[in-house]
């Protein structure tokens, strides 16, 4: 038995790989700065970047489901959302093709001059839509008074 | 929107058109606005800068700045161990049995299904209220301890949905209980359930807890 066979028995590789990520996010620091927000540290290859600043990356040694993944922009800081990825990205992030959206020759996500610019998800936000009625309600509601 | 506009152009009407016309052209441009909202495309060279903290890092003394320093440490905990009561009435409730297996994995996020509605934080209403199922929500969401908070799962526990025109349905959970996080389908797919919680996540890292005692 080889020393390198003895180190993936125990294990040891594991760590050369945290060594590697660490190494490759540009020292602890950014490492951990990355880990706070993603709560994950992979590192793969860049396969596309859309118009908000999303990076897509893809690392085919993760498991299927976990082998690509969007790494927001910085300027979201803490405040992601799965509504903030490009309409054209989701099909490729989700495996329903696989090419990205600039070199897919069947076209899953073709963008129509009627479509309106896609929108992320505004709930609870200071945007979020507000929905009021002009009519008189159709109930009354039951306000308690103390001698009833 | 529309009954600012009919109020502003009442109020104006005494003075001279042009400003009028000119006042109602101003809020038409807003509606448009307003009605048109979408994601801006970003700004590479100066993005809006979001705070890690939902509550920002300006407070205008040190004490404020504490409380909502301890508010962010507060609600990480919360967030981060929402463990919900399973109250699954209908087909809904499958959906709900697969965000807990292997492929969503609630796990990873500290979602962990309680059988008892004293150990829950969240109560996930799956399927058709009926009438004679409100009085039994009703007592098992008195039983849980505050902070607690309700998602709503599907079309029937949001208004009724397919049952809407029954006699024996409650139209809405909400009618019994107050909703937190609305998940729209039928049945929706674990994946939007798993949303729900994501926003949920989101609600709970925006609540004021010790900033409130703190003002009182």
């Amino acid at each position: 038995m080889r020393i390198r066979d003895l180190a993936i028995y125990f294990g040891f590789d594991k760590l050369q790989r945290l060594y590697q990520d660490v190494k490759i996010h540009g020292g602890l620091l950014m490492a951990i700065q990355k880990f706070r927000r993603f709560d994950d540290l992979k590192s793969g290859r860049l396969i596309g970047q859309d118009k908000y600043g999303n990076k897509y990356y893809e690392n085919l040694y993760y498991f299927f489901g976990r082998s690509r993944w969007v790494e927001y922009p910085e300027y979201k800081n803490c405040e992601m959302d799965g509504s903030q990825v490009a309409p054209e990205w989701s099909g490729w992030l989700s495996y329903r093709t696989d090419a990205p959206p600039y070199a897919d020759p069947i076209k899953i996500y073709t963008k129509y001059k009627w479509m309106l610019d896609h929108s992320e998800n505004l709930s609870g936000t200071k945007h979020a839509y507000m929905p009021y009625s002009t009519t008189k309600p159709k109930i009354e509601a039951w306000v308690p008074k103390k001698d009833d | 929107m529309l009954r600012n506009t009919l109020i502003s152009s009442n109020s104006l009407i005494a003075k001279n058109q042009s400003q009028l016309l000119k006042v109602c052209s101003v809020t038409a441009t807003n509606n448009q606005k307003r009605d048109q909202k979408t994601m801006p495309v970003v700004d590479r060279a100066n993005p809006e800068k979001l705070a890690a903290s939902a509550f920002g890092w300006k407070q205008s003394n040190w004490a404020d700045w504490t409380v909502a320093r301890l508010d962010d440490l507060l609600n990480w905990g919360r967030k981060g161990s929402i463990w919900p009561l399973t109250f699954g009435l209908a087909c809904c409730a499958v959906e709900m049995m697969h965000i807990a297996a292997p492929r969503y994995d609630m796990d990873r996020y500290g979602v962990v299904f309680r059988a008892s509605p004293r150990q829950a934080d969240c109560i996930i209403v799956a399927g058709t209220v009926t009438n004679k199922m409100a009085p039994a929500l009703r007592k098992v969401f008195d039983q849980m301890p505050e902070p607690r908070w309700v998602i709503s799962m599907g079309s029937c526990a949001n208004g009724g949905g397919y049952y809407h025109y029954s006699y024996s349905v409650v139209r809405g959970c909400d009618r019994i209980i107050p909703v937190d996080i609305y998940v729209p389908g039928c049945p929706p797919t674990a994946e939007a359930l798993m949303y729900g919680v994501l926003q949920l996540q989101k609600k709970v890292k925006r609540m004021r807890t010790l900033q409130m005692w703190y003002r009182k």
